[in-house]
């Protein structure tokens, strides 16, 4: 039997992973154990695995051989999850101990409004400090005793570029982890990093919109769509733009939030850019790639300048953001080629005859 | 000697554990040996028994309890402490009785003479999946690669696949 929706593999990457994140009220899931063979690589390649096995594992697809390879992923997690959280406790533990309060972004922040932790897998410890500590909190986190924490270290985020540190530490609350708490950014600015990182990466991997519907539909009765949005109208709008991802391709509840956020359709440039990363959604297919052959070899006939635009043209979503662009319906092709030129000025610039 | 083997009172490993208890599994990390395991519910309650001092005789009543069984033949614990002890998960490995040692599963299920009674217990090894067991499309060797997952092996080395 045809399903309405499983007609390419990002729709069945869609199917599966609609409301995923929930501990209940689960869509059903109208998938046949093919589709499921055919769509578990792609969960599972790009981190979604324990997802998938949440999402299958009270209905009949449960006992196949996919849904066991997704078992295995959700359970291997749920140890790392463990294991991440010891390391977080002692990482806090020593930058407390020098008076340093780290704030905890994305990774086990985003991870802890899932009905469980190990369902979001994630790998760095990413850590902002005030800028006024990040030299000593540095210093500490080199030691040996924790460099088996991947900790990535911030004194700024390019996402939250539009509000001060102060702020986002004023804002801030603490989270419970084991018998301590650690620090996390508040939901409105954790919300609107997470939606400005999924969009500077190309929204290629799925998990990340998981992530913004589970924030969305967590959101505090005290929420300031205000501070999430910031003081930009451009930012505003790739904050919209993300929500209204998360509800047309992973079916998030949107229904509670005000009139203003969750109007208006998405342009379908936008899901059709999505739709296909999420083809094949895995790292290396990410910029930046390897390519067969050096640019400059390409360079040297029309065909090949053609070639190498062609290998690498830019996805749409990267290249609005990297030109400050709207997400709106007007076509892409100017930001593109914006972004091109803009890459072809950074190479210029690096290369050795221009020094 | 034998008899006083049998007799021993096993303890659970505690240390270098991470350990998180799922509704129907328990699910161990060995950090000294970088090796995971999953324990069914038989298992994992034989484990939780395992406190030095408790014996086989009462580990096989206290599973009846707990599982709601009629009678549980004392090899159903002798069978999951072999197991824990082969995943390094009891402070001491115990030597089963003769007739038990190197038993597997189905051997055990027909020593016993029972299928369902109670589940026989599981330590089973929670491995990665490969590629190929994900049911993706791998690459095979040779081919540039960006990350492991991506390849047939496993390992991508370098930008290739092993």
């Amino acid at each position: 039997m045809k399903e309405e929706f499983a007609e390419t593999r990002s729709d069945l990457v869609s199917a599966v992973l609609a409301g995923s994140w929930r501990k209940s009220s689960l869509p059903l899931l109208r998938i046949s154990e093919s589709q499921l063979d055919a769509v578990t690589p792609l969960l599972y390649g790009s981190g979604a695995g324990a997802l998938g096995w949440w999402r299958v594992r009270e209905t009949e697809l449960r006992t196949t051989p996919s849904a066991s390879v997704l078992q295995q992923v959700y359970r291997l997690q749920v140890l790392q999850s463990e294991i991440h959280a010891e390391k977080i406790r002692k990482v806090f533990l020593i930058l407390r101990q020098a008076s340093i309060e780290p704030l905890l972004v994305k990774g086990w922040a985003a991870s802890s409004l899932y009905p469980e932790h190990g369902l979001r897998p994630y790998g760095d410890i990413d850590l902002l400090v005030r800028p006024e500590d990040y030299k000593i909190a540095a210093e500490l986190l080199a030691r040996p005793e924790t460099k088996d924490c991947w900790v990535d270290l911030h004194e700024q985020f390019s996402e939250l570029a539009d509000r001060p540190i102060a702020k986002l530490f004023e804002r801030s609350e603490l989270l419970p982890l084991a018998e301590g708490t650690v620090r996390v950014l508040s939901p409105e600015d954790h919300l609107a990093l997470l939606a400005v990182h999924l969009l500077k990466h190309g929204a290629w991997r799925p998990l990340w919109l998981c992530d913004i519907a589970v924030a969305v539909e967590a959101l505090p009765p005290t929420f300031d769509w205000d501070i999430c949005l910031g003081p930009t109208d451009r930012l505003a709008g790739w904050i919209k733009a993300v929500i209204g991802l998360a509800r047309d391709l992973l079916r998030a509840d949107t229904d509670h939030l005000p009139a203003s956020i969750k109007a208006g359709e998405q342009p379908s440039w936008l899901i059709a850019a999505v739709r296909k990363e999420w083809q094949n959604p895995f790292a290396a297919n990410q910029p930046p790639m390897r390519h067969p052959l050096p640019i400059a070899d390409q360079l040297k006939s029309v065909a090949g300048l053609f070639g190498a635009l062609r290998e690498r043209w830019p996805n749409p979503i990267i290249a609005t953001v990297s030109v400050n662009g709207a997400f709106n319906g007007f076509p892409r092709f100017p930001y593109q080629l914006g972004n091109c030129a803009l890459r072809a000025a950074r190479l210029l610039w690096r290369s050795p005859a221009s020094g | 000697m034998s008899q006083k083997r049998i007799d021993r009172v096993p303890r659970a490993r505690t240390q270098g554990l991470v350990v998180h208890e799922l509704p129907d599994e328990v699910l161990v990390y060995d950090k000294d040996r970088d090796k995971a395991h999953c324990l069914n519910q038989t298992a994992a309650l034989v484990w939780k028994y395992c406190d030095g001092k408790t014996t086989v005789g009462s580990m096989a009543q206290q599973l009846e309890r707990d599982l709601n069984a009629e009678r549980v033949d004392e090899k159903v614990v002798w069978y999951a402490l072999d197991q824990l002890g082969k995943g390094n998960l009891l402070d001491d490995s115990v030597m089963a009785p003769g007739i038990l040692a190197g038993m597997n599963r189905r051997e055990l299920l027909r020593v016993l003479g029972v299928t369902a009674v109670v589940a026989v217990p599981v330590v089973a090894s929670i491995i990665a999946p490969t590629p190929v067991q994900a049911g993706g499309s791998c690459l095979p060797s040779g081919q540039p690669c960006g990350t492991s997952a991506q390849c047939c092996s496993g390992l991508c080395s370098g930008g290739t696949c092993a």
